[in-house]
């Protein structure tokens, strides 16, 4: 009896000790914009954007990381409050998305295309909030949900132009994560991108086996990249969050790196995300989530935001330091194909 | 003076014959303090993190719906480990077992018509189970006729699944002009209903699991059960088929892993996707040995994980504290119910010597 | 030599089966036959010493279902201690370290404690999930890349050499961590005292043998090649951390140490096999040779080696008092 009465009172010690240290901190660390919170989002004259992430968390240097720098950036522009919450079930979307509707959240962003119909049935439900949905494409227009997509293949296709133009062993590589939907849009732009540039190119691609973590196995990645680049790969891209990351740390490791092996990144500008991966990245198949999700963000703000679809901008990273490993005529025809895509004059041609 | 001392030595008595109770009690309290000073160390008061969790989970009426949502598969899954276990048999393959019973029963769900309602749902729920308990007997056969070790065979297993399932959605199955890698949803009929906010899934899954306890306690096939968890030569010698009882004991652990798979199908997603029901099964690794073998302890134990997993949303909403937190929660929680230091500090001498639930690799 | 032929049969005739296929393949495509053996070797070199991890545990009679945490512990600790420190050896022995400390737990735990060891491990397994996911920490990056080093005249013989005998310092150790724990379980006096601890704990502590401390010493120091598995994988195989990188290939090594018979060479000529099937795998898938979905293809590993285990190795016995634990009598 001693015994637990020793327990109790250290526990409640603990416990005090616990409170006290963190005083009054109660509210969430995630604050953006400094003044505010979210106590009275309900008020005209507080702005309070919410944002649910995919399975993964906020901090994966890939699509949610985008988006939700994107949403912080407009919040703070227009001087209002920003909160993220980490999705770590496919079934709790819903319920993810009514805790920020709960507290009557302005606009909601919701994060990967595995999300949209939980999406469509919220929005309905929340006729007076505001949703964006990233990658999810509208079959049918929701007044207040707007859907943030980008064509994938084009940007595939810019980057497989310049990879076609710039191997010397007319052997490229594709280290894949799963094969869903936006990542085979990557992957079948690259390769359509690689043989317009260069018919004798011939392209790899290789897709991560299912499993949970597909878009998490650095390990695969790598090895998978070393393989492609000893039978002849000189130009990989690498496409799938984590995994696709651990290619292009692999391949930075590659001798030749920068001047005769190159590996694109892709989603954001990896430059800034995956510094490992500098001494190859010679640029990156780029979806402009920050920019098209803040975009949308401050669209929400001024009222000028339509439900529908919003097209966002895809289209390639700067070359950095390697831009002297890419002739200036090498620059000038990728140049031109990414005009080219943009107002329409070249098509694609992927299908799914 | 007296009377109280001899009331404080009733009451420690009583403390003592139910310390099986106790202490998991104690041991929640105790990870929890040890969680909150973590919580603490992120500059976040852990009052106000736990009540982010349970005034979600408990006391809102979609939170409660979902902590039973969450905690149904648990207990269907725990149980699965743990009638496993009870033959001497180490069930790595629940997670296998359960992804192919949700896809089977979705495909019972959608593509049998013209079934009475109830009549769907059965039909559906009996698809799941079935192809559940025949995922898991091909582990159980290689195991009885070839020799082939249960672990090595369901984890192989665990992977075949996903990538066939991956297949079968991405192609045969897929849901027409949908780019996401997913089945139709089913028809009406054959939606589990929920009851307010409890959802029938549950009630079943509280059902099975009073079944599957009066079969191992009270039956001869429990008996039997029993009697090859804990000593095979003897088993063998007694005239008991073991062959039989592997098959058999992996046909019984598949099933209800199947159970969990098809309600989630049937009661919650309405369809079949790959990234649904992930890491279920090794939940129920957890909720087996949490409660220690026991059926009828696989209830509170899968109450205590569903409702930190269906809080865990709340609590990063309101405090910023990463959702992972729970797995450290749930691993103190785990460590002090199976360590016997608590026990041991708590009873001294009086301290129950606990029983091994497995029995090694019971080859 | 000769003890160590007769005492491995199987596991060489796999392995030189494997090694005579190779040479065909090298005849005929030199290239893709070594990257495709690049691949493999790498893919089994974390499986391999995650598998010694349970060998020697399990030999002693503790069964240790906590490699996947061990490892996962020891990935984070070596990648963030190379961060900290600034270098990628002070990692390594950082990770190592990890290793002998989370082996240290479980020998606490399962041994002393006499706690159900599956329970231990799966403890184990659930604490260092919820630790490094959550206390990692996104944008730091090593100091410096693990060094490839090339064993002179090995490293020369055509496809053996590069594979096995040029690249990092862990996966360059693998091949001779395995010959040693090998000669030290079966011909050492501490591999004897070990394997009867395993097997008849009574009769051992009837001879003298304090099964108490052998086993705890043995799980403890096992656990540094846990850590060198985890430490492959971050600052080798990856060159970085992510939230659940081993990615259940202590699981798989539990299959693998089965697979092998409890035994180091069985178990180096399990890994290989899957690995070079995974290999396989990802190469037909990149070569497009049949026309098959790559989920199918990919099934490869994992149905080969059901069908092997059910055809060529039937049934094998683990050590006899794996799992149990051992209290002294009066």
């Amino acid at each position: 009896m001693k015994r637990m009465r020793t327990l109790a009172g250290i526990s409640i010690l603990a416990l005090v000790l616990a409170a006290c240290s963190s005083g009054t901190t109660d509210t969430a660390a995630e604050t953006t914009a400094a003044a505010l919170d979210d106590s009275n989002c309900a008020a005209a004259e507080s702005f309070c954007v919410g944002l649910v992430t995919d399975i993964g968390k906020v901090d994966d240097k890939s699509f949610n990381q985008s988006a939700w720098e994107g949403a912080q950036a407009a919040a703070a522009e227009v001087g209002g409050f920003a909160k993220y919450i980490e999705t770590t079930d496919t079934k709790d979307y819903a319920a993810n998305m009514k805790q920020f509707t709960d507290k009557s959240y302005d606009v909601i962003v919701t994060v990967g295309f595995l999300m949209a119909e939980a999406s469509v049935a919220a929005a309905k439900e929340n006729p007076n909030t505001k949703f964006i949905g990233v990658d999810q494409f509208q079959a049918e227009e929701v007044a207040n949900l707007t859907g943030l997509i980008f064509p994938e293949d084009q940007a595939g296709y810019a980057a497989g132009y310049l990879a076609g133009l710039l191997t010397k062993t007319n052997k490229l590589g594709q280290v894949l994560g799963l094969e869903i939907a936006p990542v085979q849009k990557f992957a079948k732009g690259f390769e359509a991108g690689a043989t317009a540039a260069n018919a004798a190119v011939k392209v790899t691609t290789v897709y991560h086996p299912p499993a949970d973590n597909g878009f998490g196995d650095p390990v695969w990645g790598a090895a998978e990249a070393k393989k492609q680049l000893s039978q002849g790969a000189d130009i990989i891209f690498g496409a799938g969050g984590g995994t696709g990351n651990g290619a292009l740390i692999e391949i930075a490791k590659a001798e030749g790196a920068g001047t005769s092996i190159f590996c694109i990144g892709v989603d954001t500008d990896q430059w800034g995300t995956v510094p490992e991966a500098q001494p190859c990245l010679v640029t990156s198949a780029m979806k402009g989530l920050v920019e098209g999700t803040s975009d949308l963000v401050k669209a929400a703000f001024d009222g000028s935001i339509k439900g529908g679809n919003f097209n966002g901008t895809t289209g390639l990273a700067d070359y950095h330091d390697l831009a002297a490993a890419v002739s200036a005529d090498i620059q000038a025809k990728v140049a031109e194909i990414v005009a080219g895509l943009k107002d329409g004059s070249i098509m694609t041609g992927v299908t799914l | 003076m007296t009377i109280t001392e001899s009331k404080k030595e009733k009451d420690l008595g009583f403390f003592v014959r139910n310390q099986s109770i106790v202490v998991p009690i104690v041991a929640i309290f105790v990870a929890f303090v040890l969680g909150g000073i973590l919580i603490s160390l992120q500059g976040v008061n852990p009052l106000v993190a736990y009540r982010a969790i349970f005034s979600e989970a408990w006391f809102d009426s979609d939170g409660l719906l979902r902590t039973f949502q969450k905690t149904t598969p648990l207990v269907l899954a725990g149980l699965a480990v743990t009638v496993a276990l009870r033959i001497g048999l180490f069930n790595i393959g629940a997670q296998g077992q359960l992804i192919s019973a949700a896809l089977a029963s979705a495909l019972a769900g959608i593509y049998i018509t013209n079934l009475p309602p109830i009549l769907h749902v059965i039909v559906s729920l009996v698809c799941g189970v079935v192809v559940g308990a025949l995922w898991a007997a091909i582990a159980g056969l290689l195991k009885a006729y070839r020799g082939v070790h249960e672990v090595i065979s369901t984890i192989m297993l665990n992977s075949i699944a996903v990538g066939i399932l991956d297949y079968l959605v991405s192609n045969p199955f897929r849901e027409p002009d949908q780019s996401l890698q997913r089945t139709k949803k089913i028809a009406e009929s054959a939606i589990l209903p929920n009851f307010g906010v409890i959802p029938f899934g549950f009630i079943l899954a509280i059902l099975v699991c009073l079944l599957v306890s009066w079969m191992l306690n009270r039956t001869t096939a429990g008996f039997r059960f029993n009697t090859v968890g804990k000593n095979k030569f003897a088993a063998s010698y007694a005239g008991i088929n073991m062959k039989l009882m592997i098959v058999t004991g992996m046909l019984l652990s598949g099933g209800l892993a199947g159970l969990g798979g098809a309600i989630e199908t049937l009661g919650i997603t309405y369809r079949f996707e790959p990234a649904f029901n992930s890491g279920l099964g090794f939940d129920g690794i957890t909720i087996a040995l949490l409660a220690r073998s026991n059926p009828l302890a696989t209830i509170p134990a899968a109450i205590l994980v569903g409702t930190l997993r269906a809080g865990g949303a709340s609590l990063q909403f309101n405090t910023g504290i990463e959702p992972e937190i729970v797995d450290v929660l749930l691993a103190i929680t785990l460590l002090l119910v199976s360590a016997p230091i608590l026990a041991k500090f708590l009873f001294k001498g009086k301290a129950q010597k606990t029983a091994n639930v497995t029995s090694g690799w019971g080859s | 030599m000769l003890d160590f032929i007769s005492d491995n049969k199987k596991s060489l005739i796999t392995l030189g089966l494997v090694t005579v296929i190779a040479y065909v393949f090298y005849f005929l495509d030199e290239i893709r036959t070594t990257s495709v053996l690049v691949f493999g070797w790498g893919y089994a070199v974390p499986l391999v010493l995650a598998a010694m991890v349970g060998i020697i545990g399990e030999r002693s009679g503790v069964v240790n279902i906590g490699i996947e945490g061990q490892m996962l512990m020891s990935a984070f600790a070596g990648f963030f201690g190379s961060v900290f420190t600034g270098s990628i050896y002070l990692g390594m022995i950082i990770g190592i370290l990890t290793g002998v400390l989370m082996g240290a737990f479980l020998a606490v735990a399962a041994v002393k404690w006499e706690m159900d060891q599956i329970i231990a491990g799966v403890v184990i397994n659930i604490v260092a999930a919820g630790l490094t996911s959550f206390f990692y920490a996104q944008g730091k990056t090593l100091p410096e890349l693990m060094p490839v080093v090339s064993i002179p005249l090995l490293s020369d013989i055509p496809l053996i050499g590069p594979v096995f005998f040029r690249n990092g310092l862990f996966a360059l150790s693998t091949l001779f961590i395995v010959v040693a724990v090998n000669y030290a379980l079966f011909k050492t006096r501490w591999g004897l005292r070990s394997r009867s601890v395993g097997e008849y704990p009574s009769a051992a502590d009837a001879a003298g043998i304090n099964v108490t401390r052998v086993r705890m010493m043995n799980v403890t120091l096992a656990g540094a090649l846990a850590g060198c598995a985890g430490a492959f994988l971050a600052l080798e195989a990856a060159g970085t951390f992510a939230r659940g990188l081993t990615a259940g290939r202590g699981f798989l090594a539990l299959a693998i140490m089965i697979f092998g018979a409890w035994n180091p060479m069985g178990a180096l000529a399990a890994a290989l096999f899957f690995g070079l099937s995974t290999a396989i795998a990802s190469q037909l898938q990149a070569d497009e040779v049949i026309n098959i979905p790559q989920q199918f293809v990919n099934l490869l590993p994992f149905v080969m080696t059901l069908i092997v285990l059910s055809i060529a190795v039937g049934r094998v016995r683990p050590p006899a008092a794996a799992g149990q634990p051992y209290t002294k009598e009066g």
